[in-house]
């Protein structure tokens, strides 16, 4: 228990904590009914517009349906846990958990948003091909490799914002 | 370089993890219920969630494991990513957060199945779960199923090797006296 009361008087300690509240409270908010029926459903449609609009670029002719982005060969719908929302959450987080001024949190956030929208769209548009291509392959893709790879985007983002505008750590 | 490590590893350790997790939450489950009906058996990648006092034709759950695990690939890549990772206390470090990623791998499952038993098995679960346990049980598996399983690998990273992670940022670390 006192090493553990230690390990929070730590710099580590510091950001863990309140990295897991800033998360808790995100995640909190997201789980709301109201929150879901007016932010993340919406949300997750729009990233169902963009993924069909990268597609029809391709020459797919897909179309969205509510949450379901289909075209003649293959159908997927995107539920929560697929909008990005997640990997946007764990990202900022950790940028407001870590010390550093205002100016560059607000400028890692709409940075690191930008560059998970442009991600997670690649990630429909790998997973409708995947679909289409080799169907008994998706699951496998869906659940192992862009889950993986949305965690490890968002340490990544993150590690790029800490290196580049975060303030340096003082430790006694 | 340690991605494919960390896949490898977690090729290789799963089909030995699986059945230690499905058992350990087993156990788990039937530790705190009456009578110990619990049943969770291993299918492959898939855990099969029943319970033995019911009908043999009763619902049963099909829960996808590497959706629970599959979160030890990035934790482990992050890690091995680290230049020096095993120096100092690093290999303890390690071991100390497999222990807290299998503990919640347990209670990841045991909220699916708690959840199963609740909501899904018809008059049985109306029978022995309220309104406020079905809310708890869903609520648990929600968070489980997302918030815990998509940001435990950060925080143990950074909670576990700070001192490196500082240094693979580049943060200089100044001494104050």
């Amino acid at each position: 228990m006192r090493s553990f009361r230690e390990f929070l008087a730590t710099p580590a300690g510091r950001f863990v904590t309140r990295y897991v509240l800033f998360l808790s409270v995100g995640f909190l908010i997201l789980a709301l009914k109201p929150v879901n029926d007016r932010v993340v459903n919406p949300y997750t449609t729009f990233v169902a517009h963009e993924a069909r609009i990268a597609l029809n670029l391709l020459g797919e002719g897909a179309r969205v349906t509510g949450q379901v982005l289909s075209s003649p060969r293959f159908s997927v719908a995107i539920y929560n846990g697929c909008n990005g929302l997640e990997a946007i959450l764990i990202f900022v987080s950790g940028v407001l958990a870590f010390p550093a001024p205002w100016r560059s949190r607000a400028l890692g956030i709409a940075t690191g948003f930008a560059a998970i929208q442009v991600f997670n769209v690649v990630r429909v548009v790998a997973l409708f091909y995947t679909g289409v291509f080799i169907p008994q392959w998706f699951g496998v893709s869906h659940v192992f490799i862009w889950q993986s790879l949305v965690i490890l985007l968002s340490v990544v983002l993150w590690l790029m914002w800490v290196k580049r505008y975060a303030t340096p750590i003082t430790v006694r | 370089m340690a991605v494919v490590a960390a896949v490898a590893i977690w090729f290789v350790a799963r089909p030995l993890y699986n059945p230690v997790l499905a058992s350990a939450t087993q156990v788990v489950a039937r530790f705190y219920e009456w009578p110990r009906a619990a049943q969770i058996l291993v299918d492959g990648d898939h855990a099969i969630l029943s319970r033995t006092d019911l009908h043999s034709e009763s619902a049963v759950l099909r829960v996808s494991l590497t959706q629970i695990n599959f979160n030890l690939v990035p934790f482990l890549a992050l890690v091995f990513a680290l230049p020096g990772w095993w120096r100092g206390r690093g290999v303890k470090r390690l071991f100390a957060a497999l222990a807290v990623f299998f503990a919640a791998h347990c209670l990841g499952l045991l909220w699916d199945l708690k959840a199963f038993y609740a909501l899904s098995l018809g008059p049985w679960s109306a029978a022995n779960y309220g309104t406020v346990l079905r809310n708890l049980y869903a609520g648990l598996r929600y968070f489980f199923e997302i918030p815990v399983t998509f940001t435990l690998p950060l925080v143990l990273w950074v909670g576990s090797y700070w001192d490196r992670v500082l240094v693979l940022t580049g943060l200089q670390v100044e001494a104050r006296r």
